[in-house]
């Protein structure tokens, strides 16, 4: 090597290092360690409408998410053509009573919706939700039909497997979100839970979040963030979901799982089909992104 | 009121009643339809005999047609005067398109008897072609293939411009509009279909025809007003004019049907009984009554040598359609909806109304172009890329008004089987580039999935080796109702195609795994 040869690999080698930008990497260990640990409060009864009330409680009831002149989203899965006893879509007592206490609580606004996998009108009849809307009398309970117009495109700034995706307006723009899946059998995600449910504001070729789905519905939830989850595990689908079809897949459990931590509420919920949380890729990438709990023993557990 | 107000007024309503039941041809928050929105086909006569004669059965689904049998023996052809939707729309727009040369000629009077012979004579020996002749199928199919989806394009697009660009103000007029334009006449759902431009222009030509002569559809074409026209010819009540009224001939003027003829007799073949004659004769001589023995009853006046040509086209005709091809080999991708009868006779019962295309609420059921012959031409076919069969939806059948789609209950319907899919394992992603997906596994509805997966390892795009779970389709299980073709994320065509493989009308079509019939 000559001087020459012997100075420029030098000034490359040395430019190299002081043009790189520092970084360090903060494990998801070490940023869920200065949190508190998440509450997570689950229960059972066969009174729904009470058992809504009781769930809450722990977590400071209703009025701790829904404040007096919010705008409210309750986003409920009902995606399928299939009714309550099937258990692919949330049961309606439970959407009707979390509505309910959330006009009690003065909501301006209420809005219900989903955009669907079967056809729409089919589902939110078979679903019974619409008739539960319908029975609750209140005009500031709106029970709509997602209208296509309303899709706006959203980026999706620290997504890792998606960057754009789009959204509806009324999720966007809501004071308070409050996410009400149904916990079924999933053969791709395993589970579906609340990460997946949010899939429902989606808009366009939703087929597509399928490709490394774990990643996308984490990347989802960046921006989407419920104030609360509340899942619904009053009858769970172990078998040919998330639409099942057969009264022999579905168990019933009568449980309520809520939490404001969205990755808490899913990693619970988990355990109720004797699974493990690590289990689910959703669950695993939305907590890598720190964006809540997935260990058990790190969470405040509370039977209400 | 004088009495074409009356006859007005019976239009304008039957009208309503025709819009309504094509607005209500729709799910409406229950399987079971409400109203018989299918009635106007089975009032129809000349369907009836044309499905009859294509059954070699009386369809009891077209009883109705019967009592309009019935009616044109007293009365004449007072439905094309009062009732017939489409020649109330005619009427309607005869201001603006007014006849090109006043002259009533009449030329191509006797052509609706001669394609009426043609086209039951067809029926009979296998080239069903009713249905591109009868005007409510032309009628509905325009309506609900083209018209009624194209509105639905113009408000959204008003109310899409208006959400977006106009101010807030503006929106809170708009808004409440396109709620209530949702709410009442605009179809739920953007609708799209195949020969939507075909559809409404054949339904354009009836009006066009407009220009040559007022009613010409009706007076030279209607296989529906010929139909009646021979029950009008022994009809009890008929029009009686004076001989020796003098020389004003404003009811031959008047007349829409061109029924009127130098002697000022009425024909009964032709008239429709719209009554403008009564109103408009300066001298009261025309009436319409019972007691007009007197009248002689005229002549079809057909030309013996056209009407058996008509007679030999009609028999020969139907004897090339087992020359072609697809008597030996059918289209692979013609999939029929749900209760279809067997190919033959479901072509021979179909009329091409439209009604099943426009109740499909997975928008799946499309117009068929030529992949079943020109006798299979607007024959429904579900093209699942499009749309798919809704797995507990039985309304397509409900609303066939022959029985060529049999009406199935829930229970029939989840063990019918359309078809049964097919995978394309070069484009299924988990199959050709090993990326997870399964879109079509989450969607199969029957209770155990007909689409199952199993787990491989594969080479992904990085050269890595990834595990996927890769679809496959159990054939016992399939129904063919194409929501995985639908759902596909794929861009262009679907990874997965429904094939009339295995359908449950045809023990020829059987797959593999099922029993055959022999």
């Amino acid at each position: 090597m000559d001087r020459r040869n012997f100075l420029k690999q030098v000034l490359l080698w040395s430019a190299g290092i002081s043009t790189s930008i520092p970084s360090f990497r903060i494990g998801s260990e070490l940023l869920a360690a200065e949190k508190e640990a998440p509450l997570v409060s689950h229960a059972t009864g066969k009174n729904y409408h009470e058992l809504v009330a009781r769930v809450l409680e722990p977590l400071g009831g209703i009025g701790k998410f829904v404040k007096s002149g919010d705008h409210v989203v309750i986003k409920p899965n009902m995606a399928w053509d299939r009714n309550p006893d099937q258990a692919a879509n949330t049961h309606p007592l439970v959407v009707k009573a979390l509505v309910e206490q959330s006009l009690d609580a003065g909501a301006k606004k209420i809005m219900v919706f989903d955009r669907t996998c079967n056809e729409q009108r089919r589902c939110y009849v078979n679903s019974g939700i619409q008739q539960a809307m319908e029975s609750i009398n209140d005009k500031r309970l709106a029970y709509y039909h997602p209208d296509k117009r309303k899709f706006v495109p959203v980026n999706i700034e620290r997504g890792k497997a998606v960057n754009r995706l789009e959204i509806y307006r009324d999720a966007l723009e809501a004071d308070t979100y409050i996410n009400v899946p149904v916990a079924k059998h999933h053969s791709l995600s395993k589970l579906t839970l609340g990460l997946k449910n949010s899939m429902g504001v989606l808009g366009g070729n939703r087929g597509n979040m399928h490709h490394n789905l774990g990643q996308k519905l984490a990347d989802l939830a960046t921006v989407i963030s419920p104030k609360l989850t509340l899942i619904d595990a009053t009858r769970i689908l172990l078998r040919n979901g998330p639409q099942g079809g057969k009264l022999e897949d579905v168990k019933i459990t009568d449980t309520l799982v809520a939490s404001a931590d969205p990755v808490a509420c899913d990693a619970y919920a988990t355990t109720l089909f004797d699974m493990q949380p690590d289990e689910i890729p959703s669950t695993v990438a939305a907590y890598k992104m720190g964006l809540g709990e997935m260990h058990l023993d790190r969470m405040q557990i509370l039977q209400a | 009121m004088k009495l074409r107000h009356w006859r007005r007024l019976s239009q304008i309503l039957c009208f309503v009643l025709f819009l309504f039941l094509f607005i209500k041809t729709d799910y409406s928050g229950s399987n079971e339809l409400p109203y018989a929105v299918n009635i106007l086909f089975r009032i129809d006569p000349f369907l009836a005999a044309s499905v009859s004669l294509a059954a070699k059965t009386l369809v009891s689904l077209m009883w109705p047609s019967l009592i309009f049998i019935g009616l044109t023996f007293i009365f004449g052809r007072f439905f094309c005067g009062w009732i017939c939707p489409m020649g109330s729309l005619l009427d309607g727009v005869h201001r603006f398109i007014p006849q090109a040369h006043a002259a009533n000629e009449n030329r191509f009077r006797s052509f609706k008897f001669y394609l009426l012979v043609f086209l039951l004579i067809g029926a009979l020996l296998g080239l069903p072609a009713a249905g591109y002749f009868d005007p409510f199928s032309i009628l509905v199919r325009g309506l609900a293939l083209s018209v009624y989806p194209a509105l639905n394009v113009l408000a959204t697009s008003f109310f899409t411009f208006t959400y977006q660009q106009m101010p807030e103000w503006i929106n809170m007029l708009t808004e409440p509009a396109y709620a209530f334009l949702k709410k009442t006449v605009l179809p739920f759902q953007q609708n799209h279909h195949d020969l939507a431009f075909v559809s409404f222009f054949i339904l354009l030509a009836i009006f066009i025809l407009e220009r040559l002569e007022r009613r010409f559809f009706c007076r030279s074409i209607c296989p529906v007003g010929a139909f009646y026209a021979i029950f009008a010819r022994f009809s009890l009540m008929r029009g009686k004019a004076g001989t020796k009224c003098g020389k004003c001939r404003n009811c031959m003027t008047v007349c829409r049907m061109g029924a009127i003829d130098e002697e000022r007799h009425i024909s009964p073949l032709d008239c429709n009984l719209c009554l403008d004659c009564v109103d408009m004769c300066p001298g009261n001589k025309i009436s319409f009554g019972f007691q007009q023995k007197n009248i002689p009853r005229p002549a079809f006046a057909l030309s013996r040598r056209t009407f058996l040509s008509s007679l030999a086209l009609g028999t020969a005709l139907p004897f090339f359609l087992d020359t072609r091809t697809m008597a030996k080999s059918p289209d692979p991708y013609l999939v029929r909806p749900p209760g279809a009868l067997p190919e033959k006779e479901f072509l021979g019962r179909c009329v091409r109304c439209g009604e099943c295309m426009k109740v499909c609420i997975g928008n799946g059921l499309q117009p068929t172009f030529l992949s079943a012959g020109i006798e299979g031409l607007f024959s429904p076919r579900l093209h699942a890329r499009t749309g798919y069969c809704e797995y507990n939806c039985t309304l397509c059948g409900q609303v066939c008004p022959t029985g060529a789609l049999s009406e199935l209950t829930l229970a029939q319907k989840h063990v019918t089987k359309i078809g049964n899919i097919i995978f394309d394992k070069n484009r299924c992603l988990p199959y050709a580039k090993g990326i997870p997906c399964i879109v079509c596994e989450e969607h199969c509805p029957t209770p155990d999935k007909a689409i199952q997966f199993r787990e491989a390892q594969m080479l992904n795009d990085k050269a890595e080796k990834v595990w996927v779970k890769q679809p496959y389709v159990v054939d016992e299980r399939c129904i063919g109702c194409g929501i995985c073709e639908a759902k596909c994320p794929l861009p262009g065509a679907s990874a997965v195609r429904v094939t009339s493989a295995g359908e449950s009308r045809n023990p020829q079509n059987s797959l593999p795994a099922q029993s055959l019939p022999y």
